[in-house]
């Protein structure tokens, strides 16, 4: 409750000033697009800083040579495409349409586009149709205080469109030239400056035409990204070797490409103030829970931040507890993972500029489950389930029982093992906890440096520590061999959980039961256990309790969680989910 | 996030687990021994068995009770049936009496860890860790109690079956021996002594008001019921075929002592006792947990604008003393006598004063 009352009372201050927040900066790019190329050109650099990458090409199009401009950032967008399907084809317009208007007089592109206009009114109707035609843009773009403004513009423009011999109606011609010209097919039209210095920094090109307040946006994004590789976070010996790359685009293509359901949603939202950046939320309509995917979406809107580099950020800004040393919503990097999980009826988000997928709800179990585990048979995959149970209790509880055990309860052990540990210990100055520690944090420290070394020089550290902590510490007396036994098996166990983000977790709890353990013994351990439990089901993923199916109980789910039984068994989907359709395809075989 | 005593929030299975657990963590380590007191060899489980019909009877009259006005506090019941200030006086009656019970839990806690893992802890020490625990624990969702017991089901039936389990080898069928010797006070005595064990299903009162369909609810709770009277019939028989009546009758806790006897083999761990010690902690420390939060959720519904993290506060060092008033074991004992008799008699008080007003008022107001 107390929870509770903290994250919506912080929740909803956020809202508001993110509501404040992107007012401000809306209003400070919400002007609408002017009549004037040059003018328009000249506040869109002026904007961005005057870059040098932004590259301002001007040409002209149609038989009245009007005056336009193609804008791009030159990393970002595709070159190839601008030149090949943008420039090139408006530049084969112009002699086209020279050609035809040498044949057949007045041009025959301009009638089919302009079905009652073009013709008659073209030499005497100029001021009168500037006068109809803004009236048409002004609802859609920007508001009241543009007609005060516009008719000296348009003012301003019109003798200027004379002069330049640009006779036609100018709207229509954009329009002529996106239907006929531009061989793209993603384009869409902007009004204000706003979506277009966004579309620019994305790495579309722009489209400005003289005397139109309208910009064709086309998506011309290409720039170079990683290519498609296995993982590194979550490697398996058998099943797809494909990743997650930084392009959001293409990793929403690999979910794509294994499931061709017409029901797979992406629910696109735009996260980050500076960045911008695309958050997409993938879900398959008609098995998802709409409460969760709600959510979810609810959340993501409330993020308000600079930049997230990762989906770490993400994923910590909409998490149901922030305090809790355990995630609540499960990383992956492997598109295979996160279209199982949507199967599932679960919520996948992906973050531009992060190779790691976020799924949630995720569970208790559910980070101990690898996806190999139903590319193996179901022998051997229940095997590594228990596995994983035995070495995630190990590696956290073993370093405290041996503690309890040596200082609090030797009667516990046998006696000669007793005896043997005994004597081992007997030229170490320290006490166990004091030895336990020193080995614990050796091993954190080394962990860390392994991770942080260039992978040229890793091995080293396998020397050092194996070596030197292990062996030399040994027969210097400070540390018991029996120590050192303890500390490997809790490192190579605690190695075994296949998410790196729960591991780490567990590393803080650890250390929270060594604690215990050496100051009430085993008894201390049972109360912390109790705690972990305590925090376990008051936890919860997105709205759904943590420590499902467990607790609340769904006897029929724990066939795929403690176990993992015949793909055949595995009819329904997770039922604490509350799935809009809970049965699977599969029946097991039995509707041949 | 639902209201704080909010309907819905637990289905009816968690009533039947709720119950069994609680009902184990009352007097489920020393009850071979208060049977094995007042009758002889190993009569006891008529007791067991006549308590726990009675105990049934009374649950589904509880349960009955509750469900005529469904998803009401047991507060709103009671003033909508006897007036309100007898309402409140009933309240805080079992507000005093699961006070007591936490106390006493905290207390029995300390005492079987200061008897078998460590002599030199101060007592102090373990009971205040112990309750500081059950403090978190209530400051979570009530929701979040109800999963804790589902999430301790199997530790606690898996630590159950090994202490049933594995000292059959060890009986002795004399011990059992003669059958029925027992004289008709001693029935009438371990009838009432098993019935107070049972008591523990007193906490529907106050939760079947938290189920979300609360049709099946009578049955599941006289399920839960069944399910301990079996299982105690079972623990007293290979308690006094293990020990005999004598011996049962003079160890503080028989039925942790029963587990003392596992030995594992393979002989890695000579004593398997701190495992199941964990099964034991665990029942204990649910049971303080329900009475806790039943503690502090009939405060609530008496002052309805206090925090309940206020009530926490005040009520924690309240038990802590409380917990440290006995002196001993004996007088630990006789404590555990008063306030099963309290508890009973206030669970009996209840009934009556209710389903008699219920009858006179009619029963127009439920409808």
């Amino acid at each position: 409750m107390r929870r509770s009352l903290f994250t919506r009372v912080y929740k909803k201050s956020t809202d508001q000033q993110y509501e404040s927040a992107t007012q401000q900066s809306e209003s400070e790019f919400n002007i609408p697009i002017g009549l004037t190329l040059k003018e328009n050109v000249e506040i869109i650099k002026k904007k961005l800083g005057d870059p040098s990458d932004l590259i301002v090409r001007d040409i002209t199009v149609g038989k009245n040579k009007h005056k336009c401009s193609i804008l791009y950032l030159s990393g970002l967008a595709d070159q190839k495409l601008v030149n090949d399907n943008i420039l090139k084809m408006v530049q084969t317009e112009i002699s086209q349409s020279d050609t035809n208007s040498n044949q057949s007089g007045t041009g025959q592109s301009e009638p089919n586009a302009n079905p009652s206009e073009a013709s008659q009114s073209e030499p005497n109707a100029n001021p009168s149709e500037a006068s109809q035609s803004e009236p048409n843009a002004n609802p859609s773009g920007t508001g009241q205080s543009e007609p005060n403004a516009n008719p000296s513009e348009a003012n301003k423009n019109n003798p200027k469109s004379s002069q330049s011999g640009g006779t036609q109606s100018d709207p229509n011609l954009l329009e002529t030239i996106e239907q006929h010209v531009i061989a793209i097919t993603d384009t869409k039209k902007g009004q204000t400056l706003y979506e277009v210095i966004n579309a620019i920094l994305s790495g579309n090109a722009v489209f400005l035409l003289d005397g139109v307040n309208t910009v064709l946006v086309m998506g011309t994004t290409g720039y170079e990204t990683r290519s498609i590789e296995e993982p590194q976070s979550e490697a398996v010996v058998r099943g797809p070797r494909t990743g997650f790359i930084e392009n959001i685009d293409k990793n929403i293509t690999l979910i794509r490409r294994e499931l061709k359901d017409p029901n797979l949603r992406f629910d696109v939202h735009e996260v980050g103030r500076r960045s911008k950046q695309k958050v997409v939320v993938c879900s398959i309509a008609g098995i998802v829970n709409p409460d969760i995917l709600n959510e979810v979406n609810r959340r993501i809107k409330t993020i308000d931040i600079d930049a997230a580099p990762d989906s770490g950020f993400v994923e910590q800004w909409i998490e149901d507890s922030f305090l809790s040393p355990i995630p609540q919503i499960l990383d992956t990097e492997r598109p295979d993972h996160v279209t199982y999980s949507v199967l599932q009826g679960k919520v996948a988000i992906l973050v531009d500029g992060s190779p790691f997928a976020l799924i949630a709800p995720v569970m208790l179990g559910e980070p101990l489950q690898s996806i190999e585990d139903y590319s193996q048979r179901w022998a051997i995959g229940t095997l590594l389930r228990l596995l994983r149970f035995l070495s995630i209790f190990i590696s956290l509880f073993l370093p405290a029982i041996y503690v309890a055990l040596t200082s609090y309860h030797p009667g516990m052990l046998p006696t000669k093992l007793a005896f043997s540990i005994a004597a081992t210990r007997e030229g170490v100055p320290f006490p166990s906890i004091f030895e336990a520690l020193l080995m614990a944090v050796t091993f954190e420290i080394l962990q860390e440096a392994g991770i942080r070394l260039p992978k040229a020089i890793g091995s080293t550290i396998g020397i050092v520590g194996g070596i030197v902590i292990g062996d030399v510490a040994v027969s210097a007396g400070i540390v018991s061999p029996a120590m050192v036994i303890i500390t490997s098996l809790t490192a190579i166990a605690s190695f075994t959980t296949p998410n790196y983000s729960l591991a780490t977790g567990l590393r803080v709890l650890r250390f929270g039961l060594l604690a215990a353990a050496s100051i009430l013994g085993l008894y201390g351990i049972i109360l912390v256990f109790i705690m972990m439990c305590i925090h376990i089901v008051n936890l919860k993923s997105m709205g759904v309790p943590f420590s499902s199916p467990i607790a609340p109980y769904f006897l029929g789910n724990l066939k795929n969680l403690l176990i993992r039984s015949p793909i055949i068994t595995l009819k329904k989907r997770p039922p604490y989910l509350e799935p809009r359709d809970i049965n699977k395809i599969n029946d097991g075989g039995k509707s041949k | 996030m639902k209201p704080m005593n909010g309907a819905g929030i637990i289905s009816d299975r968690d009533i039947l687990i709720a119950v069994t657990i609680n009902i184990l963590g009352v007097y489920t380590l020393s009850l071979p021994r208060i049977l094995a007191e007042e009758t002889t060899a190993a009569d006891g489980w008529v007791g067991i068995l006549l308590g726990g019909g009675v105990a049934c009877i009374l649950a589904w009259v509880v349960a009955k009770l509750t469900l005529l006005y469904p998803n009401k506090s047991f507060f709103s019941i009671a003033s909508d049936l006897v007036t309100k200030p007898i309402a409140v006086i009933l309240t805080f009656l079992f507000t005093l009496q699961y006070i007591a019970i936490t106390s006493f839990q905290v207390r029995e806690v300390s005492a079987l860890a200061h008897q078998y893992l460590f002599d030199q802890t101060p007592l102090e020490v373990i009971s205040l860790s112990f309750l500081l625990v059950v403090v978190y624990g209530v400051c979570g969702s009530r929701a979040g109690i109800f999963r804790l017991n589902a999430l301790f089901l199997p530790f606690v039936l898996v630590g159950l079956l090994v202490v049933v389990v594995v000292p059959l080898v060890f009986i002795k069928t004399e011990n059992l021996l003669p059958v029925f010797q027992t004289d008709f006070k001693g029935y009438v005595q371990s009838t009432y002594s098993s019935l107070n064990t049972f008591a523990g299903f007193g906490i529907i009162l106050f939760y079947i008001a938290l189920v979300k369909n609360p049709k099946n609810t009578p049955k599941m709770a006289v399920k839960g019921v069944i399910f301990n009277t079996i299982l105690y019939t079972i623990l007293y028989i290979v308690c006094i075929g293990t020990f005999g009546n004598s011996t049962t009758a003079n160890i503080f806790f028989p039925t942790f002592d029963l587990s003392r006897t596992v030995e594992i083999p393979g002989g890695f761990f000579e004593r398997f006792d701190a495992f199941l010690f964990l099964a034991w902690t665990i029942i204990l420390f649910v049971h303080s947990l329900m009475a806790f939060d039943i503690a502090v959720m009939t405060l609530m519904m008496v002052f309805k604008k206090v925090k309940k993290i206020m009530l926490v506060i005040t009520l924690t060092p309240l038990i802590f003393f409380i917990s440290m008033i006995p002196k001993d074991y004996v007088e630990l004992t006789h404590i555990a006598r008063y306030i099963s008799l309290i508890k009973l008699t206030s669970l009996l008080l209840v009934v009556v004063l209710l389903w008699s007003a219920y009858k006179i008022k009619g029963g127009k107001q439920s409808e």
